[in-house]
């Protein structure tokens, strides 16, 4: 239709602009990485790189992004660069650059007027106005380049001539805390590079809608890493930090396996695990009553979830008519599924532990943890069953086949990989579950026992004719021995520290969980597969 | 008036005829059930559901005779089973069905009960007080959860402030930027990052966050709101990736193709099409995360300071205060009686409210959205 | 192919030997040569397209005319969608494909370094076998196209500066509405959300919104093969009219569609070869190559 502008179809190219919004991609990169080894302190904020500080060598990147910056927005609008732009950078660029400006009419008024609301305000929203108008009337090369090379310029000059350095500190009136530079310039660097790089990825693709999209890349692209990067980096600390404490004294045939027969045989030792936590003949602390802790709360939790959250999936699905009642039952187990797991530790108090134990105890913490994982359970396995199809419930009942037979023979199989796979990861959600368990089932710090379930059991001719004192003690697991190393206060064994053997706690608790996670992952690939030979 | 006269004066009528309707359904579906079960199955579907309901009782009078209804229970239905499969299933798929929705009504109740001494003790003030003394057992005891209420809201906005847009960021370049290969990559290394336990991330926060703040921007004390908020953030991250991730992931593939073959670059396509398309997704899942974000406990108690008080002002995120509803409870609640322990127990209950309201609004986000995009498709 | 070849090679042996009414099946398949008179709007040549290690399309060669409407028929897995979706290069989303050969959109090659897509696919629309539009309101679902490239600006940073295209818009909605047959029943309605509207209307609008981007070739994917018989029809009424103004490509499995509404088919059999291409009166009636006699008469598998 007759508004409707065309383009060439073949674009050229002008690869100046390109090679220098390379340029300019190339230098915000190299800042923001270094900025991040500065904040993570692995290179010191006052270290010289060829002799110069390295704060200032931050501040010469982003001058020279905001120079290139500048080269390539006022080429392309003077038609030195080919490129299409739209009419305007738009009005959320608009906003986001006015908020930057604003932030630096601020800061630069309250360095200059001080700290009053009266002086600062009016200076930061002219500022702002200005960054607002600045980024919006023009075209968008101009637009979406000039603001923030003004911005790079500005700080990275500020920054270079020894305005901010390492040892400058800035303390507003509203925080405890002390901003000083040696942190604050590498973290303005971060957000100053992130904005080079998602005008220059604009740039490098001529602007128009595929420079926007380039940008947004960039950007969210930029986001993710850093996002990931932090992930992985915590996860990677545990293990560097844990490995040493759990290795402690290993040995691949250290220990001694006694078999009947044969007598004692050389067999790998890994006191870590193998060890009681407390005692006066433990030479090397371990996390043995932990770990059966952990796996007698799950075996308990995942015994009382798992029937009660397939029953009830079953009938919701097959038995019940669409109706208040279902309704009633989506709402309670969404309920259930967001209510806090620290009040479930408090339903625990009130309801369980005085008509059960009387105190905490593992047989509690077994309930409430299998209360958590009911309404995992019960979503999952409802879907599963749910995404049966309908023909195989009609080709059986076709056949003469009653419903329950029906249900029993071809629904409950067919969902089961589901529901297998949505166990595993509800366990892997509460072996690692501390909250409930302070109040409900922790016991000693530094358990000398693991509690011994089976050989517990006694029977009575008085009701209720069978007892079991171990079930009904308190014990130790994996997530709370953490969380009572890391609050006791000296660790009573010298050959660790608290903090080394909470590091050898969380690795053994993050292998447990990710362990389960794995397998849970893994089952439902290998279900899928399965399913697609059949 | 007279309108308003006359249907008040037909409200019985109505009410009547609305009862009368229930019981001839009801009737109805009694006449069914008798003729179309055995003698022997209606039996044991007596026996069942008394059992269960005596054992209800007797275990909540706490009487050590629980184990009779239990055993008999256990025979009635090990016999059903042999004899009328079929019925004794569906009776049993019914009691489990019941007790999920009654799991839920007895947390409320005695969340409810347990709170009741101290609603009695101080009236509204348990939710509104800010004077000194905050939490005291002396004069005759004083506990106002409005400065953990403060604490809860500060860490929850900064955690949100952190999950939200890095959060949907991340959902985005996994569903619909990142190329097929990084995609089956980082897609399952996110979902094992949300099984990350939360007390290894509080470890993690106390010896290295608290730390580096305490250092770096000399916080008064080891420990603050910010880094709490901040860790929370960190750990709520991959649940809102996932959800928001599946939400965009369920638009279907025709619309963004119409959008692709329209002229308009991914990018458009994404942020025309496919998010205000599944906004309702990204939603529940941004809320989602709040709520974890809020109930969160472990990671908050390690690193709080458990100083009851008002930073000023209220912004004041590096003050020396620390202390959220979660923490006081994890903290205190394994050592706490009477009057405190029920003061716990409100805590609990606004909490719950808080964390409730959320589950509720996200469902109703989802339920908005599903009527303004016109049903189902 | 430009045609001015297909005029130099009339008097090639197998052509000959064809009208001659041969059953030798492998010389008939080179008759895939059509004469027409005017320009090519799109020429494709010796066009391969493999899935992994599957070869989709075999050597594909088709000129299509100007301002007519092109029936691709076959079989289904015959590669006919396949080749519909390479005129626009919809297929490079698809990761496993890969294509080799020439397509030219008014002498201009498509899969070359550089092409811009945006501008490729503002001059080839695309109509999908499944009606879909945007989750969005009627209008939104028109101005779509025009806002992404630019064309329109109604936002609210245009309204302040007074750019803003309110009219033109209002204009474009209209138009694009009356040309796919649409306004009369939809003009009260414009801010509804589009998929309140029927099968049919949502197929019709679909097409509007295509053509509101003012494209010059129209690709449609069985564009009615999900709706029924009387939103068929509207929507075959549609096509053939559209041809007064545009280059119509339409993929469909209905032999009698492709009679009733194409001036010219191509005929695909299994395994992505173009077993016959010429003006569909004389395919339908008297097709050269025995196969697409026995496909069209129902005899072919």
């Amino acid at each position: 239709m007759s508004s409707v502008t065309r383009n060439r179809l073949v674009a050229g190219d002008s690869t100046t602009s390109v090679l220098v919004a390379r340029g300019v991609l190339a230098a915000s990169a190299l800042a923001f990485f270094a900025s991040w080894l500065v904040l993570f302190q692995w290179v010191d904020e006052t270290a010289l790189v060829a002799g110069v500080h390295v704060l200032k060598l931050l501040g010469v990147a982003l001058v020279a992004a905001g120079v290139g910056l500048t080269v390539v927005g006022v080429g392309s609008r003077l038609e030195y660069f080919e490129s299409t732009p739209s009419s305007s950078a738009g009005l959320p660029v608009g906003f986001v650059f006015g908020l930057l400006w604003a932030v630096l009419g601020g800061l630069v008024a309250t360095r200059l007027l001080g700290n009053a609301l009266a002086m600062w305000l009016p200076v930061a929203a002219g500022f702002g106005i200005v960054g607002l108008l600045v980024s919006v009337l023009p075209r968008e090369d101009v637009g979406s380049t000039l603001p923030v090379a003004a911005i790079l310029v500005l700080l990275g000059g500020y920054v270079v001539v020894g305005g901010i350095n390492a040892g400058w500190t800035w303390s507003p009136s509203w925080s405890s805390a002390v901003f000083p530079g040696s942190e604050l310039v590498p973290l303005l660097v971060v957000f100053g590079a992130l904005l080079s790089a998602w005008s220059a990825a604009k740039a490098r693709e001529g602007f128009g809608a595929e420079g926007r999209q380039s940008g947004a890349y960039y950007l969210v692209g930029s986001v993710v890493f850093a996002m990931l990067g932090v992930l992985a980096l915590l996860v990677a600390f545990i293990v560097k930090n844990g490995l040493e404490t759990m290795l402690t004294r290993t040995s691949l045939t250290g220990g001694h396996l006694t078999l009947p027969f044969v007598g004692s045989v050389p067999w790998a030792e890994f006191p870590f695990l193998m060890n009681q936590t407390g005692g006066l003949f433990v030479e090397v602390p371990g996390v043995l009553p932990a770990v059966m802790g952990t796996l007698w709360l799950v075996f308990g939790a995942v015994l009382f979830a798992v029937p009660l959250g397939i029953g009830a999936a079953v009938f919701l699905t097959e038995y019940a008519e669409r109706g208040r009642f279902t309704q009633v039952v989506e709402v309670a187990t969404n309920g259930l599924w967001s209510t806090p797991s620290i009040v479930f530790g408090l339903f625990g108090l009130a309801f369980l532990v005085p008509r059960i134990s009387g105190g905490n105890s593992i047989f509690v913490g077994q309930l409430v943890l299998g209360f958590m994982l009911l309404p995992l359970v019960l979503i999952t396995s409802r879907e599963a069953i749910l995404a049966v199809p309908d023909e195989h419930r009609d080709a059986s009942a076709a056949l003469g086949v009653t419903k329950w037979e029906t249900i029993r023979s071809v629904v409950l199989p067919a969902a089961m990989p589901g529901t297998i796979t949505g166990v595993i990861l509800g366990v892997g959600r509460i072996a690692g579950e501390t909250a409930p368990l302070l109040l409900v089932f922790g016991g000693s710090p530094y358990p000398s026992s693991y509690p011994n379930v089976l050989g517990s059991f006694q029977f009575s001719t008085q009701p209720p004719f069978v007892t079991n004192d171990a079930l009904l003690s308190p014990a130790s697991a994996l997530p709370y021995q953490l969380y009572s190393t890391i609050t006791a206060g000296v660790f009573p064994k010298e050959i660790f520290t608290n903090t080394e053997f909470g590091w050898g706690t969380a690795l053994v608790l993050l292998c447990v969980v990710l362990g389960l996670y794995a397998i849970g992952v893994g089952s439902r690939l290998y279900f899928r597969r399965k399913l697609h030979h059949e | 008036m007279t309108q308003l006269l006359g249907q008040t004066r037909e409200l019985p009528t109505r009410l009547r005829a609305s009862v009368t309707q229930r019981v001839e359904a009801t009737r109805q579906w009694a006449h069914n059930y008798r003729s179309r079960t055995q003698d022997g199955a209606i039996a044991m579907h007596g026996a069942i559901f008394a059992s269960v309901f005596v054992t209800f009782v007797l275990f909540l009078v706490a009487s050590a005779w629980t184990v009779l209804p239990v055993l008999a229970f256990l025979v009635v239905m090990g016999f059903g089973w042999y004899r009328y499969q079929a019925e004794a299933a569906k009776a049993l798929t019914f009691l489990t069905t019941v007790a999920t929705v009654s799991i839920l009504s007895l947390i409320i109740a005695f969340l409810l009960i347990r709170s009741e001494p101290i609603v009695a003790h101080m009236g509204l003030d348990v939710l509104t007080r800010i004077e000194q003394p905050l939490w005291t057992s002396n004069q005759g005891g004083v506990y106002s959860l409005t400065p953990m209420m403060v604490g809860t809201a500060v860490t929850t906005v900064i955690a949100t402030l952190v999950a939200a847009p890095i959060g949907i960021a991340g959902a985005v370049f996994v569903s619909e930027i990142a190329p097929r290969r990084v995609r089956e990559v980082v897609k399952p290394g996110i979902e094992l990052m949300a099984g990350i336990p939360s007390i290894t991330y509080g470890f993690i926060g106390l010896t290295i966050l608290n730390q580096y703040f305490y250092e770096e921007f000399r916080t008064p004390t080891l420990g603050t709101y910010f880094a709490a908020g901040l860790m929370i953030g960190i750990m709520a991250l991959p649940t809102v990736v996932t959800v928001a991730e599946d939400a965009l992931n369920a638009v279907p593939e025709s619309i963004k193709s119409g959008a692709l073959a329209m002229g308009s670059t991914p990018w458009q396509t994404t942020k025309s099409v496919t998010i205000p398309a599944g906004l309702s997704g990204v939603s529940a899942g941004v809320l989602l995360g709040v709520g974890r974000a809020m109930g969160e406990t472990m990671a908050a108690t390690v690193m709080l300071t458990h100083t009851k008080g008002f930073p000023s002002p209220v912004f004041d995120v590096f003050s020396n205060y620390g202390e959220t509803l979660t923490t006081v409870i994890a903290f205190e609640g394994g050592n706490a009686s009477g009057l405190h322990m029920s003061a716990l127990f409100a805590g609990g209950v606004v909490l719950f409210a808080m964390v409730m309201m959320l589950s509720v609004g996200s469902q109703y986000v989802e339920w908005r959205m599903h009527q303004k995009l016109g049903g189902e498709r | 192919m430009s045609n001015t070849e297909a005029v130099h090679e009339p008097s090639e042996p197998a052509q000959q030997l064809t009208t001659t009414g041969e059953s030798d099946e492998r010389v008939r398949e080179e008759w895939t040569e059509y004469d027409f008179a005017g320009d090519a709007k799109l020429a494709v040549e010796d066009l391969d397209v493999y899935y992994g290690d599957e070869q989709a399309l075999q050597s594909i060669s088709l000129d299509v005319p100007e301002e007519s409407v092109t029936a691709l028929i076959g079989p289904s897995g015959c590669g006919k969608s396949t080749f519909l979706r390479c005129l626009n290069r919809m297929n490079d989303r698809v990761k496993s494909a890969r294509i080799d050969g020439s397509v030219q959109l008014d002498d201009e090659e498509i899969y070359t370094d550089g092409v811009n897509l945006v501008e490729l696919r503002k001059r080839i629309g695309m109509v999908f076998q499944e009606p879909n539009p945007f989750p969005k309101s009627i209008r939104d679902n028109i101005s779509y196209g025009p806002r992404k490239h630019g064309d329109l600006d109604t936002g609210l940073l245009a309204r302040v500066l007074g750019r803003d295209d309110r009219e033109q818009e209002a204009d474009l909605v209209e138009r694009a509405l009356r040309r796919a047959a649409l306004w009369d029943e939809v003009e009260d309605r414009l801010d509804d959300n589009a998929l309140g509207l029927s099968g049919g209307q949502q197929q019709r609008l679909c097409i509007a919104r295509a053509l509101a981007v003012d494209p010059d070739v129209i690709l449609m994917d069985e564009p009615a093969s999900a709706l029924d018989p009387i939103a068929t029809a509207k929507i075959e009424d549609l096509i053939e009219e559209l041809a007064e103004d545009y280059t119509v490509v339409v993929v469909t499995h209905n032999m009698q569609q492709a009679a009733r509404i194409s001036d010219q088919t191509a005929v695909f059999l299994t395994g992505g070869e173009l077993v016959e291409y010429g003006d569909t009166d004389q395919i339908f009636e008297n097709p050269e190559s025995q196969r697409v006699e026995d496909y069209i008469t129902g005899k072919f598998g």
